[in-house]
């Protein structure tokens, strides 16, 4: 009975996540330029066309380097708070955290504003550099969170143990603590950089034309035309997803192997 | 002068006191054992040692120099873990070079001091594993190795064997004494295992609820136990509860059952500890000025060199005693004497 009620449920948790993606990939090959069922035909054209179309590559172009430069300064802002938290008395702990996590949790939209807003009145609204050190702000709690979950996870002997050996407590820190925390970092910077990358709420209030990332460049598209394109668009990034999953779990593996 | 010294060393959890006015002093190149149940304050007194803990009170003193505030990194101390503390990223030629890569000593050295303490812990064939490719044996091994490759001045051990299998334990007692034999280092090992610490140690700290009860050799605790803990942690004991009065010619004690004359001691209540191998077992009581009380058998373990009795006398605790297993094991139940000289008996404050 109980198999029943795990495997129904698995089912319709599964159908419901994937379905309407899966419903929609199909369209991406149909030759007609409506988004409708039945198909007419299988083609690659749609494909060919966004991958030629200067729009889609330069806004994926775009898009590509804000999340690098997101995630290197998310990853140097996450990285270096988790490392110090780590070693502050567990009360303070607590609200540190508190703090470096609360841009998860503000909505999108007020961040947004307030980006605008603030960067507006700083000289530096708009544009690339706005909007890596946006992006980079709503990584950073990434980075900070999968990184201080890795350092917890240490032997906290370790140290101990360098210590005891006479090493510094940077020596410690290069020769122990980070290689053994990496794994948290490739992690944290994976999120940074999906996050960033399919980030649109802030990116709308801050890019200006120049800087159009793709999910502005799909969500105009979607309003402008519905064509096929933009479902090339979505499986493109999916795959993307996809890869990036495989990555994040090699990755979680890593972590837990060396406790063995 | 003592090569360290450790005096009335306190330490205070929050309101809770993890050590009491510790005073040991350790001479130099001497194997020394921290011996004490689980919680009585060895790993506390260790890190204190270490310098991971600071004292609430109190102070250590290496070579007459207080060493009570230098940090760890300072002190020159090997330490083995309790649970070995290996780099898992690093192998084990990497782990043990990696004390001396924080000195900074030139390549040569380093590879040949690796491969000394490689062979002294008998690794040469594992020098480039990961730790989590070795038993666990081998990985306490190469812990020791690691701490002992930079000459330390002193090698602390917290309870280095507690994660092995009984027969692996013996065998790593041996080696570890025979290393401390050849390098000449001063050890402080830490154990609750009272057998390993009488094998391994040239002197025992007996720790119980932070404070050290006695510090003495194996031979002086087990025959000459200051209090009834020590007297009871250390090997098998029975303890008569009884009292001291001035009696014909000298000191009597009345324990259960049974009057003996003891030397000079406080008058008053007192116990008297007896080792289970100064009671003799008989068909019948002998006539020689011994003790002798009247027993059943209640239980007994043989082990083939002897068997170990419990025996149940008509008042008081039960009574432990050897008796020789050549011709046979007493039957539970058969009634027989417990014999013992009252030379045999140590009175207990
Ligand atoms: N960091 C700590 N905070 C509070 N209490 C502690 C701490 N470390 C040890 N203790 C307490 O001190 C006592 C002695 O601990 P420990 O030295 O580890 O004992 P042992 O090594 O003999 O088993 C224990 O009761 C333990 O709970
Ligand atoms: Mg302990």
């Amino acid at each position: 009975m109980s198999r029943v009620i795990f495997w129904s449920t698995v089912t319709f948790c599964t159908a419901f996540l994937a379905l309407p993606l899966l419903l929609v990939w199909p369209l991406a090959f149909n030759t007609s330029s409506f988004l409708t069922y039945p198909l007419e035909g299988l083609t690659l054209d749609w494909f060919h066309q966004v991958l030629t179309q200067p729009t889609w590559v330069n806004a994926f172009l775009n898009s590509l380097k804000v999340a690098v430069g997101a995630m290197a300064l998310a990853l140097v802002i996450g990285g270096l708070a988790a490392t110090g938290v780590i070693l502050v008395p567990r009360a303070l702990q607590v609200v540190l955290t508190g703090l470096f996590v609360s841009p998860l949790i503000v909505p999108s939209v007020v961040v947004g504003v307030a980006f605008a807003y603030a960067f507006g009145r700083a000289g530096i609204g708009g544009g690339y550099f706005s909007l890596v050190l946006a992006h980079a702000v709503l990584g950073a709690p990434l980075v900070f969170l999968s990184v201080l979950t890795s350092l917890r996870g240490l032997d906290p002997n370790l140290d101990l143990a360098g210590a005891s050996m006479g090493a510094s407590r940077s020596f410690r820190f290069r020769t122990v603590t980070l290689p053994l925390a990496l794994p948290g970092f490739a992690a944290g910077a994976l999120f940074a950089f999906i996050t960033s990358f399919d980030e649109v709420v802030v990116a709308l209030f801050l890019a200006d034309p120049g800087s159009t990332t793709l999910p502005i460049a799909l969500f105009a598209g979607l309003r402008d035309r519905l064509q096929p394109s933009i479902v090339v668009v979505a499986v493109l990034l999916s795959l993307m997803s996809l890869l990036f999953l495989a990555l994040l779990r090699r990755l979680q593996m890593r972590v837990a192997a060396p406790k063995s | 002068m003592s090569f360290i010294e450790i005096t009335q060393v306190s330490k205070h959890y929050g309101a809770f006191q993890a050590l009491h006015d510790v005073t040991l002093s350790i001479p130099k190149g001497e194997f020394v054992t921290l011996l004490g149940p689980s919680g009585s304050g060895k790993t506390t007194l260790l890190k204190v040692l270490a310098g991971f803990e600071p004292v609430s009170s109190g102070g250590v003193l290496l070579e007459g120099r207080d060493i009570t505030r230098v940090p760890p990194e300072k002190r020159n101390f090997g330490l083995v873990f309790q649970g070995y503390a290996l780099f898992p990223h690093m192998t084990v030629e990497d782990n043990i070079a990696y004390p001396l890569r924080v000195r900074r000593r030139p390549r040569g050295e380093i590879a040949e001091r690796v491969g000394a303490l490689l062979k002294l812990v008998q690794l040469d064939r594992f020098a480039g594993r990961k730790p989590h490719e070795l038993s666990g044996g081998q990985q306490q091994r190469v812990a020791l190795a690691r701490a002992l490759v930079f000459k330390p001045d002193l090698l602390l051990l917290d309870e280095p064997m507690s994660a092995l299998d009984k027969k692996l334990r013996h065998d790593l007692q041996e080696e570890l004494r025979a290393i401390h034999r050849t390098l000449g280092t001063t050890f402080i090992n830490v154990t609750h295992d009272q057998e390993e610490a009488m094998h391994m140690s040239d002197r025992i700290a007996v720790m119980n609820q932070g404070r050290v009860e006695q510090f003495d050799t194996a031979h002086a605790l087990y025959r000459r136990p200051v209090s009834r803990f020590v007297a009871e942690f250390v090997g098998k004991s029975n303890i008569f509860a009884g009292r001291i009065d001035r009696g014909g010619g000298g000191q009597l004690f009345s324990g259960p059952g049974f009057t003996m004359p003891v030397p000079d001691c406080a008058q008053g209540e007192a116990l008297a500890l007896l080792r289970p191998e100064d009671v003799e077992i008989a068909g019948q009581a002998p006539m020689d000025g011994r003790i002798a009380l009247p027993v059943t058998v209640t239980s007994s373990t043989y082990s083939g060199d002897r068997a170990l009795y419990t025996l149940s006398p008509p008042t008081g605790a039960p009574i432990l005693a050897y008796g020789s297993a050549r011709s046979g094991v007493h039957p539970d139940g058969a009634a027989l004497f417990a014999i013992f000289a009252p030379e045999n008996a140590i009175v207990l404050d």
